[in-house]
């Protein structure tokens, strides 16, 4: 209690929140997932079985904490909806690394290249196989932004308490 | 508001929300001008050039984009002769010119052979078909940066008059509508590459589509399979959670001057940036994209001010850290 006093002394606001789209996703994050994180914490089970459904759902809140501070993008949108769906599976992350092709000829081999890769990166795109070419490139940016700050804000709560 | 009459002709297709642009102006005229025109890509979203959806700050924030997009280019990597092109004059012919500019920097990137005609191409916007708004130009690359700033009276007048779009195919190439469209896409494609090509670490040193696009979903992978990772340990480390969320929301800071900061490349857009009105406030925040493989050792001193009660005097530098770091 008397630390919460404490603290409530010491903050500092910030005269434009807003402004920093970087931070605003990182401080919804945070807010997502932090409350999320404690209330399954109390139900934490002590039992070693159980600790797998707990990483996963620790791992489903994870998701959603992203999904919801990225509302503004369709893969934000389409991860929520996933993770909300009842038949909702892990995504798989294919652990395949592709290899650079030596294309020496061009035309219909390049193009044909590309685009088998371009498939690629629309299934790791939550909800990039429903968009065309052109929206899943704008919006891999995004996502790769907010994957960063994600992993961030992750890091940081896990060496935060783990020391 | 005030406002040119050919400005209004010409202003991007979908720009309904004059007020947002006008106040997008006012920051960009006031703000540090160089930006870096990957922002462009990031921001322009499905919806701007093809003007579709206008619905959520996509359609809003990416409209604005080309604007400064152009006036980047313009400024920053177009390298015009005329060094007192002011930004004041160029507002008034936004994006018209500035798609040719962007044209112009893009065919000196892509294109190896150029032809010794000029050939230009008029552009004049019409309102809802702007999937069909292209700049083809082939010539000498100087000359058309010189002739851009010259043209730009030509081009407001002619849009005026006009709400056709003129596009004059290049030379040797298939005129048809389809291959025209197709080329649009494809180039807008590679605009978008561009960008990735910016945001993914390592990426610079890869020249053609297939290898950056290998280089990207690897990234991808690899963060998706680090967030799971870190998911893993937090699930481990979690019993000791106690954070108390007011702790972690509270320490707002102050964001770091805008101005000392280096261009800025991705940005994210948020509802309540640009309703809110500060659409500039994103592009001039100076936030380069942060790798975060390079700042395992520092972003987490940095964010450990999220949770502890420190006193406000260490606060402060660790804070302008911390945004440096986002940023950086």
């Amino acid at each position: 209690m008397e630390r919460k006093t404490i603290n409530k002394r010491k903050r500092v606001f910030s005269l434009q929140p807003n402004k920093n789209p970087k931070a605003v996703f990182a401080r919804r994050y945070a807010s997502h997932l932090v409350p999320a994180l404690n209330k399954i914490n109390m139900n934490k089970p002590t039992s070693k079985k159980d600790h797998k459904s707990f990483e996963q759902t620790v791992k489903h809140e994870v998701g959603m904490a992203l999904a919801l501070s990225a509302q503004e993008f369709a893969w934000g949108r389409f991860l929520q909806h996933k993770l909300l769906s009842p038949t909702h599976e892990d995504p798989s992350y294919s652990s395949k690394i592709l290899e650079r092709s030596d294309y020496k000829q061009e035309g219909e081999e390049e193009e044909a290249e590309i685009k088998k890769r371009l498939k690629e990166l629309q299934k790791l795109l939550p909800g990039g196989e429903e968009m065309n070419m052109d929206e899943m490139l704008s919006e891999i940016g995004s996502y790769i932004v907010c994957l960063e700050l994600q992993m961030i804000v992750l890091k940081s709560l896990v060496q935060d308490n783990s020391s | 508001m005030m406002m040119n009459g050919a400005t209004e002709a010409e202003l991007l297709l979908n720009c309904t929300d004059m007020s947002v642009l006008e106040r997008q102006k006012a920051h960009l005229k006031y703000h540090h001008p160089g930006f870096d025109p990957t922002l462009a890509g990031f921001l322009s979203g499905p919806s701007t050039i093809n003007g579709g959806e206008i619905d959520g700050f996509l359609g809003t924030a990416g409209l604005d984009l080309p604007v400064i997009y152009g006036e980047t280019t313009v400024e920053g990597s177009c390298q015009f002769g005329s060094g007192n092109f002011k930004k004041r004059k160029f507002d008034c012919v936004v994006k018209t010119t500035s798609e040719e500019c962007n044209e112009v920097k893009k065919m000196m990137m892509m294109m190896n052979r150029e032809d010794e005609e000029e050939e230009k191409s008029k552009i004049t916007e019409q309102n809802n078909e702007s999937s069909k708004s292209i700049t083809k130009m082939k010539n000498k690359a100087k000359k058309e940066q010189n002739n851009c700033s010259n043209d730009s009276s030509k081009v407001t007048k002619e849009s005026q008059k006009t709400d056709y779009i003129h596009v004059r195919a290049r030379r040797g190439q298939a005129t048809d509508s389809h291959s025209i469209a197709e080329r649009a896409r494809r180039e807008k494609i590679s605009e978008r590459m561009k960008y990735l090509q910016d945001l993914v670490p390592g990426c610079d040193k890869i020249t053609g589509k297939a290898g950056m696009l290998d280089e990207i979903i690897n990234y991808v992978q690899s963060l998706q399979r680090q967030v799971e990772f870190l998911s893993m340990k937090l699930a481990a480390v979690n019993p000791r959670l106690d954070l108390d969320i007011d702790d972690i929301i509270a320490k707002e800071v102050v964001s770091a001057p805008m101005t000392n900061l280096p261009l800025p490349t991705t940005v994210m857009p948020s509802y309540e940036m640009v309703n809110a009105g500060y659409p500039y406030e994103m592009v001039n925040s100076g936030y380069l994209h942060c790798n975060p493989m390079q700042q395992v050792a520092t972003s987490s001193d940095q964010l450990s001010c999220f949770n502890n009660g420190e006193a406000p005097l260490m606060w402060d530098s660790d804070v302008q850290n911390l945004y440096s770091n986002l940023g950086v």
